[in-house]
């Protein structure tokens, strides 16, 4: 018996030995694939702080062998006006998005739902310009701004984005894999189709909802080529174009350790508020089987 | 009835207001520093609070690239801007293209011609300017390569500082001397735009063109002296090994040879500011060495207007140009950047003397000048150029030898030009 037991007992302490091992080898691997992952972003940390070494070949280094120091946000902060810069961004990532969360909500429900001749098609048609490459639509989308009157202004940047086909293709899945049960039942008790959308089925597309919202809010706060292609004035520009002034010097040297704190200061708010909203954005991907 | 009557004022009013002030666009890149950025919008405040009858608003437009995509869209678009700064050497490409306007009915309203405009300009500038006879650009900031030097370097390798090598035997004997396991004797900028250019300034100082500087159907990539040129740049990495295998990039190397891991590179005037304010140990600057003959190509921006514009704009587009280019305006601005100025006059202004005697290598480049050349500019000029670029920068990774590099790139840049080719010089009666 206490034989049997102590067999017992060392085989399972060996396997959790095992165990144990295989989950120290997997915890190492992931270690290292984060580190990895994580480095640009690392260093950008570690040169922001460095004190002024233009050229010094030490700014590659990982390591924070100096004591901080804030002059090169000093110096980023004297190089563009970053208050405006925010101020624009944020009107255009989220200006943008709340008008997609309306028409992607709207849309989507239309192809999910509603039965009218030609929807496979019209999806189908919709979903084409997802193939299309950004760059050839530059011409024709800024004649468009230019006759509706918005050259110049934030309003420009935003308006060809208010329709997403990505954003729809998204909704209408999500809708579909909700059960029309719910929304009957909310009908039967004589809600108007607009109200189980609203009351019904928005809320249960909420982890759908947040995933675009994440991907629409990185892409428009990182785009630069369209905003440089409509914005002229300054107290127009976005952060990635004043970033630009700054960072894409080719005849200088470069001021690594000014462009990684304005680097820093670009990507600092998403990061925060990714950093705040990271369970739901976690378990919103895991719900809509997104990749970022 | 009264407001009848104050709308016919407001009405008969509304045109004399838009006369009054024209409102101009004016894209720029900055392709060195941020500072210049803030240089160029401070500059159009001036102008705008010295006049009523122009209204500038100054764009910046990233690099020299998107400065291109976005007026050319602009110009799609209805946009059209009045002013832009241009690479110097996109200026027969966006001609070919129907992009921009001719500048010669405006010197004819100015009662001036060609000739006399250009007389205060340096005659190496005026080639970039002009496209088959009539100009099209105003040169505005201007640069040529040079060699930088570590004096420090030369004097731990028993070199005489103030001698810097003049032929390319003397730089390869003097980046052998140099080279240690620590650092390469000599660098060259390798990424796009800085390849081509370099490899210009080689194959120039060989005795070589480049290109038709007549003619944009024409580039001589298969030639003695491109080749000596590219086989010169191979040999002195894998031969001589005093350079870096690999593709080196402009910033990089201005990197590396500050931190004085190189002790001599060819980069750029318009790098010498930079090079001053950062460089902690002494360098020197010298001409590009010659094999052959002295001989380096022009770099830069020039100013051009583009098509589209209505007649008020274009008058006010060219009053703009004609400031920014003004003897007062260049010098500020050559002072502030350390290109060199295209215009002559500001050098005999005492601010400008002051200032070279203060920078005695601002004074080499500005004496390299009569070697100077026309930049390359083709049917495609960017494209033609990568075909180049692309071999040269195999050859630097060990992937091809040079003989092999220039007759690949003689092959793929003209095919690229075959169909302008097909319209002009091969279209026959």
């Amino acid at each position: 018996m206490t034989a049997e037991t102590g067999s017992l007992h060392s085989a399972s302490l060996r396997s959790g030995r095992r165990r144990q091992r295989s989950a120290l080898v997997v915890a190492g691997l992931m270690a290292i694939t984060a580190f990895l992952w994580s480095t640009p972003f690392l260093w950008t940390l570690v040169a922001s702080f460095r004190p002024e070494t233009a050229g010094g070949i030490g700014m590659a280094s990982l390591l924070p062998d100096y004591i901080p120091t804030l002059d090169n946000f000093r110096n980023a902060f004297e190089s563009g006006d970053f208050a405006v810069y925010y101020v624009n961004t944020a009107i255009v990532a989220f200006g943008i998005l709340a008008v997609q969360i309306v028409t992607i909500s709207l849309a989507g429900y239309a192809f999910a739902r509603l039965s009218f001749p030609g929807r496979e098609t019209i999806f189908y048609v919709f979903l084409l310009q997802l193939m299309l490459v950004p760059p050839i639509l530059i011409v024709p989308n800024l004649r468009t701004i230019v006759d509706l009157g918005l050259y110049g202004s934030l309003a420009g940047v935003m308006a060809p984005y208010f329709a997403s086909a990505f954003g729809t293709f998204l909704m209408r899945q999500t809708f579909r894999q909700i059960p029309r049960d719910f929304e009957e039942a909310a009908v039967i008790d004589g809600a108007h189709w607009g109200q189980a959308l609203w009351h019904v089925l928005l809320p249960m597309a909420k982890p759908g909802l947040i995933a675009f919202s994440l991907v629409s809010l990185m892409a428009h706060w990182n785009e630069f080529l369209w905003p440089l292609m409509v914005l002229n004035e300054p107290r127009t520009h976005t952060l990635t174009i004043g970033l630009a002034t700054f960072a894409l010097s080719t005849e200088g040297g470069r001021e690594w350790g000014l462009l990684a704190a304005g680097t820093l200061l670009v990507m600092a708010p998403l990061l925060l508020l990714f950093a705040i909203f990271q369970r739901q954005f976690v378990n919103s991907f895991m719900f809509a089987g997104l990749k970022g | 009835m009264r407001w009848i009557k104050s709308l016919a004022v407001a009405v008969a009013l509304a045109p004399t207001a838009t006369w009054a002030q024209t409102k101009i666009d004016f894209f720029f890149p900055v392709p060195v520093d941020g500072k210049l950025s803030r240089e160029m919008t401070r500059l159009v405040k001036v102008y705008n609070d010295s006049q009523k009858e122009v209204a500038v608003t100054a764009a910046y437009t990233g690099s020299y690239d998107d400065t291109k995509l976005k007026a050319q869209a602009a110009a799609k678009a209805g946009k059209p801007p009045a002013v832009v700064l241009m690479s110097a050497n996109f200026v027969l490409d966006l001609k070919l293209a129907g992009d921009i306007v001719s500048l010669e009915p405006l010197l004819k309203a100015d009662g001036t011609t060609k000739a006399k405009f250009l007389d205060d300009f340096w005659p190496a500038v005026h080639a970039n300017a002009i496209v088959d006879g009539d100009l099209y650009a105003i040169p505005f900031q201007n640069s040529t390569p040079l060699l930088y030097y570590n004096k420090d370097h030369f004097k731990e390798a028993g070199l005489d500082p103030e001698k810097p090598p003049q032929t390319w035997a003397e730089l390869v004997d003097a980046a052998k001397k140099l080279t240690r396991s620590d650092r390469m004797g000599f660098g060259l900028p390798e990424g796009y735009d800085y390849m081509g250019w370099i490899m210009e300034a080689l194959s120039m100082s060989n005795g070589g063109r480049y290109f038709n500087e007549e003619y944009g159907g024409e580039v001589y990539y298969d030639t003695p002296s491109m080749l000596g040129a590219a086989q010169f740049v191979e040999d002195l990495v894998f031969k001589h090994k005093v350079m870096a295998q690999g593709v080196v990039e402009g910033p990089a190397l201005s990197t590396t040879f500050l931190a004085g891991k190189v002790s001599m590179m060819l980069l750029s005037t318009g790098s010498l500011s930079f090079v001053r304010d950062n460089m902690k140990q002494p360098f020197g600057v010298a001409f590009v060495p010659r094999n052959v003959r002295n001989a380096v190509p022009i770099g830069g921006g020039s100013l051009v207007m583009f098509k589209g514009l209505s007649e008020e704009q274009k008058a006010a587009g060219w009053k703009f140009a004609k400031w920014l280019s003004s003897t007062e305006t260049l010098g500020g601005w050559s002072r502030f950047t350390g290109y060199f100025s295209p215009r002559k006059s500001p050098y005999d202004t005492a601010e400008m003397k002051d200032f070279m005697a203060k920078n005695p290598e601002a004074k080499v480049a500005l004496d390299q000048l009569p070697y100077a050349k026309p930049w390359f500019a083709t049917y495609q000029t960017v494209a033609v150029r990568k075909a180049l670029e692309d071999e040269i920068q195999a050859v630097l990774n060990g992937k091809k030898k040079a003989p092999q590099a220039v007759k690949d790139a003689q092959k793929n840049a003209d095919a690229l030009m075959k169909p302008y080719v097909d319209q002009t010089a091969l279209k026959l009666p």
